[in-house]
């Protein structure tokens, strides 16, 4: 990769809103929090119901093709090692001091007046991210969905989980992840081939198909813009090893109509839970790069479609000639049912999209019910071939 | 399942076309083909964002070269070693 210019900071701060206390506009009370129905924050005591702009409007992020250099939202930025997730709030209601911790919530009532005090003001430990993207699914429309997919999954699944099931207990979680436009070009070179001819070799049962075939030496290059590249910006979550997680079936929901993202407003997050940032673009930029160069292989797989006996890269280039980052947190409902097999500990999640409701999820099996019904199947089409055999002599 | 069964039946019709007997092997085949396609419809572990086709990407044409190097004559594969123009994920040689 071509060392890219030198990087610029936007400013994404909502300089509207400080920590602590932050009022309703109309009557000035602190029970805000967001009503996914319409996705604007709503006041519990006036029910007045407004909304943070969108990111969209009030930084420029259209023209990726103009791109180039790093561009960072200053929500963002690199974590600062030692930096506190835990926040001191001094309440505006009756100076007493609330303590808030942002890795799991960005918002707390103060046990004194009970005012409601949210983070707002991005400090360097990855809690306040750029913009959010307020959940539009409800509580009820997750748990409808979450009973759907289990119900599919019920007759060879684990009897722990058949017995644990409680989709009422699914949390609205705020997931933090780096969404990246990107200006970028890619070459791809390897062989290819065409099928010349086709026939038969041998005589009686020895006959076998043989093929001729040209070789080509191919490269391929192309320039391509990409709006929006979702990369998870959690360390644990990043990690996707079926072997000892499910974080895969929390990508697979990906992706989010990010474009709606709005400005950074603690009160969206207001009865949910949230996951801190700890990953930032030096963490990210490996996978951002895989994943153009995948985009850039998918891009021109059709202009090789005329290799019939298919195509065999060996050498692939990128050049990224400019990226636009900006940290996120995501709306994700989550199930989750932690297994306990052989001494091994897995936890199982169904995720359900909080903006487009797609659902996806890992349910535990039953592997005594699963081996009786594949031995049932494998034995059954076993005397089924028996019999044939059988009746051929 | 079909697609699982077939793959695992293909691979013994190759390997044994000396009479019916090949066909023993579909008990098995099956049974193994059912065991995987529902734990994979169950945990669902080789799920993944198709990030490749469901983000926006504008790409100017393509373009390239070619040029005959070689030519294979008798061969029984039916595709070329290593084809991969389908498995976009699969990383090469980094070039810079």
């Amino acid at each position: 990769m071509i060392a890219p210019p030198a990087t610029t900071v936007i400013n994404t701060q909502n300089q509207r809103l400080d920590d602590g206390v932050n009022r309703c506009p109309r009557c000035g009370a602190t029970d805000i929090q967001l009503k996914p129905s319409v996705g604007m924050l709503v006041c519990l005591f006036c029910r007045h119901e407004w909304a943070e702009a969108r990111l969209d409007e009030s930084i420029a992020t259209s023209d990726v093709s103009g791109l180039t250099g790093t561009i960072i939202g200053s929500g963002a930025g690199d974590i600062v090692a030692g930096t506190d997730t835990v926040v001191t709030m001094k309440c505006g209601g009756c100076g007493a001091e609330v303590v808030v911790n942002t890795a799991e919530r960005m918002g707390a009532r103060c046990h004194w007046c009970r005012h409601v005090l949210t983070v707002n003001e991005q400090i360097p430990n990855g809690a306040v991210p750029d913009a959010v993207l307020p959940f539009s699914v409800s509580h009820d429309a997750a748990v409808a969905k979450i009973n759907e997919f289990a119900g599919k999954r019920r007759m060879f699944a684990d009897r722990g989980f058949i017995r644990d099931f409680k989709p009422e207990n699914v949390v609205g979680v705020y997931m933090p992840y780096m969404v990246v436009d990107a200006n970028a070009s890619a070459d791809v070179a390897g062989f290819g081939e065409v099928k010349t001819r086709q026939y038969t070799r041998g005589t009686g049962d020895n006959k076998y198909t043989v093929y001729d075939a040209d070789v080509y030496s191919v490269d391929r290059h192309v320039d391509f813009t990409v709006d929006d590249l979702t990369i998870e910006a959690s360390a644990e979550r990043a990690q996707m090893d079926a072997k000892v997680n499910t974080n895969n079936v929390i990508n697979t929901i990906l992706p989010f109509d990010t474009e709606n993202a709005v400005k950074w407003n603690g009160h969206y997050l207001t009865g949910f839970t949230s996951e801190k940032r700890d990953q930032g673009v030096a963490h990210t930029t490996p996978e951002m790069e895989n994943q153009l160069l995948a985009i850039a292989r998918a891009q021109v797989a059709a202009s090789v479609a005329a290799y019939d006996r298919g195509v065999r890269w060996e050498r692939e280039r990128l050049q990224v000639h400019g990226t636009r980052w900006l940290a996120m947190y995501l709306p994700v409902w989550l199930y989750s049912h932690h297994e306990i097999k052989d001494g091994k500990s897995l936890v199982h999640y169904i995720a359900v999209n909080g903006r487009t409701g797609e659902t996806m999820g890992s349910v535990p099996v039953s592997n005594a019910r699963l081996l009786a019904a594949a031995l049932t199947v494998g034995t059954v089409l076993e005397g089924i071939v028996i019999a044939i055999l059988g009746a051929g002599r | 399942m079909i697609a699982v069964l077939s793959h695992l039946t293909s691979g013994a019709v190759i390997a044994s076309s000396n009479g019916p007997g090949w066909l023993l092997i579909l008990g098995p085949a099956g049974g193994g083909g059912l065991y995987y396609a529902l734990y994979q419809y169950y945990r669902n572990t080789k799920k993944s964002h198709s990030f490749e086709t469901e983000t926006r990407v504008s790409a100017q044409p393509i373009t390239g070269h070619e040029l005959k190097v070689n030519e294979v004559k008798g061969t029984r594969k039916t595709s070329i070693d290593g084809a991969n123009q389908d498995k976009h994920r699969q990383r090469v040689q980094r070039v810079s």
